[in-house]
């Protein structure tokens, strides 16, 4: 409010001296008065902000889009392999340099993904990571994809450079629901 | 030839008659795409990728195999020819993977960088694609079929570059496939495989991913390295090889070695060590810590504090007690030039004996002193460069065999040979290899070379075509030394020569006289500047007479008259042979990156850093200077060139008067004394600063920086002097030859002083163990080569 109140005060300061036209005041003083007319109006609404972080549920009252960019899930595949097949393009498209990868060979009875190569290290660093979508858009593997995990603060710098591990969706979530039934009497 | 004028995208061009069009327009700037044609191998016309449109013919033509003539009109890019180029790229994929994600070639293969340029990512071909399991066909070797589109390059590298012929095409037309020279029914197990010198050659010249490399697959991209160009290590032929380093934790480590750049003086090739053994330097088994013996008789981790001033006081107290000569110091074929230069130093100034020696691979020093004073016919010195080699047009190869010894002197010879008609003549006691390009060879009875040397003076076939000669370049092996070195140079007289030598920097360290009997350069201990220089800077008047050599040294000490033994990378205890009890009563330092058999006996032990981790330059056999780049780097270890320059400071001695450097430099460690506290000597010392004047240099501000030292071996070295800065820092090699005369002729002493290596295409001395790929290899091609001979019964 007081930022427009602000600018309506210059713009009437401004038109009286360059017109000296006496009718523009009361004009300016009609629209400031419709003006805070809204915004008292307003004030005295319902809020109609998220409740969050007191909301129920795991989201805590978060309501997100779609679309929305949040921590990135490593995907597997319709057997459960990993999608990833550490190509690096990810780590290449990143704008803010903060895809680490280390590469290794799947052998005969370790097959970790479903191409020759998979990726031992997975690591994303969120001090860096600016959510831009680049890693998403560069995988030809759709391996790598922006879940909605967004609450990554912390206080320690450390703590924020997510290995693998922690990116990985679970054999379970990854897996057509047909799949899961197997996938849990594996493990 | 005469020059032809012809016209390319209406640019108007000349070149000789007879160059092929792809290569004309490639040195204009235009470039033809091509898969099968690869410079320097015989014409395939296999891809098609090169067609342009030249004028008044009716077709489009391959560049790679039309001859430029005069009046010619080509156009190399046209939507007509885009659409040639484009159906090429759809038949090849038509059965190619395109698994670009996890191929090692992806980002640096010609097929991508073309389905790109041209567009043809869609294929017409419904077809399912025919699969085929990758085949190891070595360790170092493997094939993905699929991914293969069949230009030959790979067979005609290893045939006509490699003289190996271990590749060879199988079926025919479309079912054409690429095929090893061991089949399954005569491997152990049952599958493919080469049984070859595990060059890599055909991996670098296929420019897809069908052929990668045993070593580096599926570790990283090729965008996620840093690749620095440096010199191999192993022998002594001085190749230039590109490292593709990427940081880890302990430091930054090597993935992959390769020609990347190929700028070097070894073109395009580079043999199974310089491509693949770079492995010892990741060995788990590296040293990161210095090691001191406690009074258990046990070597401890210590700090490097603790260390170094345990063993400078120890090596001050010994010196000052028992006498300089009572020390003995002994140095490398694998440090950089100005590491030799400052360990010699550091013998003849810190401690102050000639008690200096290295393990000789070659007798340079008989090559220095043969060759002064004489020239070729046409007035020029008569050290060979390895360019020489390559050009030529003649050669004469006695003793040796360079194929195993020194694989890029063999691949020029072969080149020069093929290229350009060489005339090569082979004297040697087997039949080596390279017999097979010789216009003549001459059997030499073994330990015959002396006999071979006379014959040549006799006038029999092979001596009248050698001497007939103009032009020779003559690689002696390292079956002659000494005397008969000397004679076959004198008998020979407009020859120019080169000797083989093994290991990185073997000519390096005799040039720098880490020598008992010279001073670097092969100047003599009296008498010569650098002499009266090193008396003035040293702490002791530099002895004038010789030194102990290595063997003397160990004599010495088994008699009990060798307080202190300084071992800079070597291992003399393994390599002549040495009884470990010899060294029992000896305070011994080494400096070395694994526990060798010499660094075992030691009192105190200094992690160092290999070549591939430091900074300087390097000589290879023939002379060829070329600068080394840093490029892995491991947590806990140092330069020689550091832990040389800390021990002396923990001796007691001034660094300044060691490594020039620092602003204070014009009084020699004493700051602001404008000379006048030495009256006449003052000249002497302020020399280094005064060159360095005059030759527009600063100062260099860290005792650490090797470029101080190479600022003085330019000063001081004869033949270093014409050291081209510009050219080494781009990364070109320069030819050094001694000086021309005032060298010393040394008394022959004990012919055992040179032993050569010996070293294989699969071994390299003391780090042959520690490297797993070569160890692979030897167990590979042992295992291929026993089958392939039982089923040849
Ligand atoms: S996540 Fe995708 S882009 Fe990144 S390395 Fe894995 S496969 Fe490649
Ligand atoms: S050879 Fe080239 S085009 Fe073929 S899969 Fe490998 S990178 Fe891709
Ligand atoms: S590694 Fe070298 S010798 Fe072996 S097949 Fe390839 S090119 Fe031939
Ligand atoms: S393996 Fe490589 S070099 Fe050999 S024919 Fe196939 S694509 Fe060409
Ligand atoms: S020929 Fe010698 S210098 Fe060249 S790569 Fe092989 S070992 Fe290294
Ligand atoms: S490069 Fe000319 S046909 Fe292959």
């Amino acid at each position: 409010m007081g930022y427009f109140g602000l600018r309506s005060a210059v713009k009437i300061s401004q038109r009286a001296s360059y017109t000296g036209d006496h009718m523009s005041i009361i004009k300016n003083v009609t629209a400031i008065a419709k003006g805070m007319g809204i915004t008292l109006r307003e004030g005295f609404q319902p809020t109609e902000v998220e409740n969050y972080p007191d909301g129920k549920g795991p989201l805590r009252g978060a309501r997100l889009e779609q679309r929305f960019r949040g921590k990135h899930e490593l995907q597997r595949d319709e057997n459960g392999l990993e999608k990833c097949v550490a190509c690096f393009l990810c780590a290449a498209a990143c704008p803010s340099n903060c895809i680490y990868i280390e590469a290794a060979e799947n052998t005969e009875t370790v097959r970790i993904s479903s191409a020759e190569r998979y990726a031992k290290v997975y690591n994303i660093d969120y001090n860096r990571c600016i959510f831009c979508g680049y890693c998403v858009e560069a995988c030809p593997t759709d391996a790598i994809t922006h879940g909605h995990g967004f609450e990554l603060a912390s206080l320690n710098a450390t703590s924020m450079v997510m290995r693998k591990e922690d990116l990985l969706v679970s054999i379970k979530t990854g897996l057509p629901d047909a799949n899961k039934v197997h996938a849990e009497a594996v493990s | 030839m005469p020059d032809v004028n012809f016209i390319v995208d209406g640019k108007k061009l000349t070149a000789p008659a007879g160059t092929l069009l792809i290569d004309a327009c490639k040195s204009a700037g235009i470039e033809i795409p091509a898969f099968c044609y690869y410079p320097g191998l015989s014409l395939q016309a296999a891809c098609r990728m090169c067609v342009v449109r030249i004028e008044k013919a009716p077709k489009l033509g391959t560049a790679c195999t039309t001859t430029v003539a005069e009046g010619m009109n080509v156009t190399t890019e046209s939507p007509e020819i885009a659409q040639a180029r484009k159906a090429t790229l759809q038949l090849l994929l038509g059965n190619h993977p395109l698994d670009c994600p996890v191929c090692d070639a992806g980002g640096e293969c010609e097929l991508q960088d073309m389905t790109f340029k041209y567009g043809a990512a869609d294929s017409f071909y419904a077809e399912p694609k025919n699969h085929r399991e990758e085949q190891k066909w070595s360790p170092v070797v493997y094939f993905d079929r699929p991914r293969c589109i069949l230009c030959y390059r790979c067979v005609r590298m290893c045939g006509e570059g490699m003289d190996i012929f271990a590749l060879g095409v199988q079926n025919r037309g479309s079912s054409s496939i690429i095929a090893p020279n061991v089949a399954p029914s005569e491997s152990p197990d049952h599958m493919a495989a080469l049984d070859c010198e595990q060059c890599g050659m055909c991996i670098d010249a296929c420019p897809v991913g069908a052929l990668t490399s045993g070593t580096y697959r599926y570790k990283t991209r090729p965008w996620e390295m840093n690749h620095v160009a440096t010199v191999c290590t192993h022998c002594g032929d001085g190749c230039k090889t590109t490292l593709g380093v990427r940081s880890v934790n302990e430091g930054s480590e090597i993935v992959r070695g390769d020609n990347r750049d190929k700028s070097g003086m070894n073109g395009d090739f580079l043999c199974n060590k310089g491509r693949y053994a770079f492995d010892f330097a990741n060995n788990i088994e590296r040293l990161s810590s210095p090691l001191v013996r406690q009074s258990d008789g046990k070597l401890k981790p210590v700090s490097w504090e603790e260390a170094l001033t345990f063993a400078g006081k120890k090596l001050r107290e010994l010196r000052d007690a028992k006498g300089a000569n009572s020390i003995g110091v002994i140095g490398s074929n694998r440090t950089t030039n100005e590491e030799s230069y400052l360990l010699q130093k550091f013998a003849r100034t810190v401690i102050g004996t000639n008690n200096i020696d290295h393990h000789r691979t070659a007798d340079f020093v008989t090559l220095a002193t043969a060759l002064q004073g004489t020239t070729t016919a046409d007035g020029k010195p008569r050290f060979a460069s390895q360019r020489c080699v390559e050009k030529s047009p003649a050669i004469l190869l006695i003793g040796g065999d360079p194929t195993n010894e020194a694989p890029l002197t063999a691949w020029n010879i072969r080149t020069n040979v093929r290229l350009n008609k060489a005339r090569l003549y082979v004297a040697n006691h087997q039949d080596i290899k390279l017999k097979r390009q010789a216009k003549a060879f001459a059997p030499v009875a073994e330990f015959g070379y002396a006999a071979f040397i006379d014959s040549l003076a006799s006038a029999n076939d092979f001596s009248t075509a050698v001497k007939a000669e103009e032009k020779l370049v003559v690689v002696v092996g390292n079956e002659l030394r000494g005397g008969e070195l000397a004679k076959l140079i004198a008998a020979l007289p407009h020859a120019k020569f080169a000797l083989l030598a093994d290991y990185a920097n073997s000519r390096g360290a005799s040039d720098m006289g880490v020598l008992p009997d010279v001073l670097p350069g092969y100047q003599s201990l009296k008498g010569s500047t650098l002499a009266s220089e090193y008396g003035a800077a040293g702490q002791s008047q530099v002895a004038d007479a010789p030194g102990l050599d290595l063997l003397g040294m160990f004599d010495a000490a088994s008699a009990g008259h060798l307080s202190a033994l300084y071992v800079v990378g070597s291992n003399p205890i393994k390599r002549f042979g040495i009884d470990a009890s010899a060294l029992k009563n000896t305070f011994v330092i080494v400096q070395d990156m694994f526990l060798t058999e010499t660094a075992v006996l030691a009192d105190v032990v200094f992690p160092a850093a290999n070549l591939y981790e430091k900074a300087g330059s390097v000589t290879n056999s023939y002379g060829d200077l070329q600068l080394v780049a840093k490029a892995a780097d491991k947590a806990g270890v140092r330069s020689d060139f550091e832990l040389i320059v800390r021990l002396a400071d923990k001796f007691g001695h001034d660094v300044k008067t060691l490594v020039p450097f620092g602003k204070g430099l014009r009084a020699a460690g004493m700051s602001g004394d404008m000379g006048q506290t030495r009256g006449a000597q003052s000249g002497e010392a302020d020399r280094h600063s005064v060159w360095l004047t005059a030759n527009n240099l600063e100062p260099k501000l860290s005792p650490f920086d090797p470029f101080a030292i190479l600022d003085e071996i330019q000063r001081v070295v004869p033949g270093y002097d014409k050291l081209l800065r510009l050219q080494l820092l781009s990364g070109n090699d320069q030819h050094i030859a001694p000086a021309a005369s005032g060298l010393v002729q040394i008394q022959t002493g004990r012919k055992d002083l040179v032993l050569p290596a010996a070293d294989t295409l699969f071994t390299s001395g003391s780090l042959t163990r520690f490297s797993p790929m070569l160890q692979d290899v030897q167990r590979h091609q042992a295992s291929e080569h026993t089958d392939h001979l039982a089923s040849a019964d």
